[in-house]
């Protein structure tokens, strides 16, 4: 049972992380290709909010590797 | 120099290709019905690994034995403090006073902690170094002179000016690059320490990444301004009972910024670890499941996958060091920002003042 719902939950966690990181991206990339004299900036705060994205995901990866391992049973 | 690179390159790659090896000569060691031991490779020890053999560690507890005496006490290793027949080992392996009772704190020095002070000691040490060679005139009066100096003025300049400067109001900017270049290096030193054969990651242990993340804590309230307090206490310019709802969430938010920060390092050092032990993983899964030969033919792509995952994870290892600074100086930044210039109700002030005084 642990198994089955760490696997459905690494699978939500990695579809719901890849949809957030993946807008960051595109309007990351539509605004240096607007703009491309401030890509570094654009840059800066790509890194920051794909961080904050990645710090909730990985939230969702450590209850998931805690369910794989039957830690807490 | 070109040259130089590639040889460091070439040595990094042989490095990643043999410490695969030893990683699988490890997880090969199991004899428990498990073919793999995940969680044991990634957790703290009590020994240090070296090429000669386990270096055992120190440990030290503060018990409490069965009459409700307590003590400190201190052995050169956990073999030595089961020989003295003062602690004994229970039935889930953790050490307890033999006389029956607990151990209350367990102080000991483990791996964890060792590679914990020799990144953090490498950092001032690399800074203490640099400070020499400023204080004797070079890179002051003259440009920086050899490949360490130059190395190490990039670094700097790159978290004084990207990191401190660009997110802490500057006239306090200057104050907290100290403190944001000892995370920054030592975070750096510490993930990178999980490349190295033999040694551990130090960073994949929650314990160390909230200490950090604590240290960060307490540098952001002690730095926090009038305006950090009114803003958690009384959020200015919402109706009074918006306070009730909004004054927790912010009490709260000051607890999760750091908590945040410390899941987040912890995970992406130990799920690195865990990626690179379950594809070689792969090997010894299939060399059981369909024999050796199909054994041998997983290791192909499995190992050249890792050595794809050691570079990865050299660059995740300072992408994260990078991260954790950059949001420190967020989190210090907003904590020590002055809103006078800012706040609404304060410019149609004094706009209103400076039209009556005209």
């Amino acid at each position: 049972m642990g198994f089955l719902a760490a696997g459905i939950g690494a699978g939500i966690v990695a579809l719901g992380a890849g949809i957030g990181i993946g807008m960051i991206g595109k309007s990351a990339t539509e605004s240096i290709a607007r703009q491309p004299e401030a890509s570094g900036d654009i840059r800066g705060a790509m890194i920051l909010t794909a961080a904050f994205i990645e710090g909730v995901a990985l939230l969702g990866a450590v209850v998931c590797i805690l369910l794989a391992l039957g830690i807490g049973q | 120099m070109v040259q130089t690179l590639r040889r460091v390159f070439l040595t990094l790659l042989f490095l990643s290709i043999s410490t695969s090896n030893i990683f699988a000569a490890d997880a090969s060691e199991q004899e428990d019905g498990q073919i793999l031991d995940v969680m044991g490779t990634v957790a703290d020890h009590d020994y240090m690994k070296t090429p000669f053999g386990k270096i055992y560690l120190p440990r030290i507890f503060y018990w409490e034995d069965a009459s409700g005496e307590t003590g400190l006490s201190a052995y050169a290793s956990t073999k030595s403090a089961l020989e003295s027949g003062v602690f004994a080992e229970n039935e889930e392996g953790a050490i307890v006073p033999a006389g029956g009772g607990q151990v209350k704190v367990d102080l000991s020095i483990t791996s964890h902690l060792v590679f914990f002070w020799i990144g953090m000691g490498l950092a001032v040490f690399i800074t203490v170094m640099a400070a020499g060679r400023y204080k004797k005139g070079i890179g002051k009066s003259v440009e920086p002179q050899g490949a360490f100096q130059n190395i190490f003025e990039v670094l700097f300049v790159f978290v004084r000016d990207d990191i401190a400067r660009d997110n802490i109001d500057k006239h306090k900017a200057d104050r907290y690059v100290p403190y944001l270049f000892t995370m920054f290096m030592g975070i750096t030193f510490m993930n990178l320490f999980g490349l190295v054969p033999w040694a551990a990651t130090a960073t994949a242990d929650l314990t160390v990444t909230a200490t950090l993340a604590t240290v960060t804590f307490f540098v952001t309230q002690f730095s926090g301004t009038k305006d950090h307090w009114a803003h958690v206490f009384m959020f200015p310019g919402v109706p009074g009972w918006v306070r009730f709802i909004l004054t927790p969430v912010e009490i709260l938010g000051l607890f999760t910024k750091p908590f945040a920060l410390a899941i987040r390092l912890f995970a992406n050092m130990l799920s690195g670890k865990i990626m690179i032990i379950a594809i070689l993983g792969l090997v010894f899964i299939f060399a059981d499941l369909l024999g050796a030969v199909a054994g041998y033919g997983v290791s192909i792509f499995s190992v050249s996958l890792t050595v794809v995952l050691y570079a990865l994870k050299a660059f995740v290892a300072l992408l994260q060091a990078y991260i954790f600074a950059l949001l420190s100086a967020v989190f210090i930044g907003m904590a020590a920002e002055s809103h006078e210039h800012d706040e609404e109700g304060y410019r149609t002030e004094h706009i209103a003042e400076e039209v009556s005084a005209n």
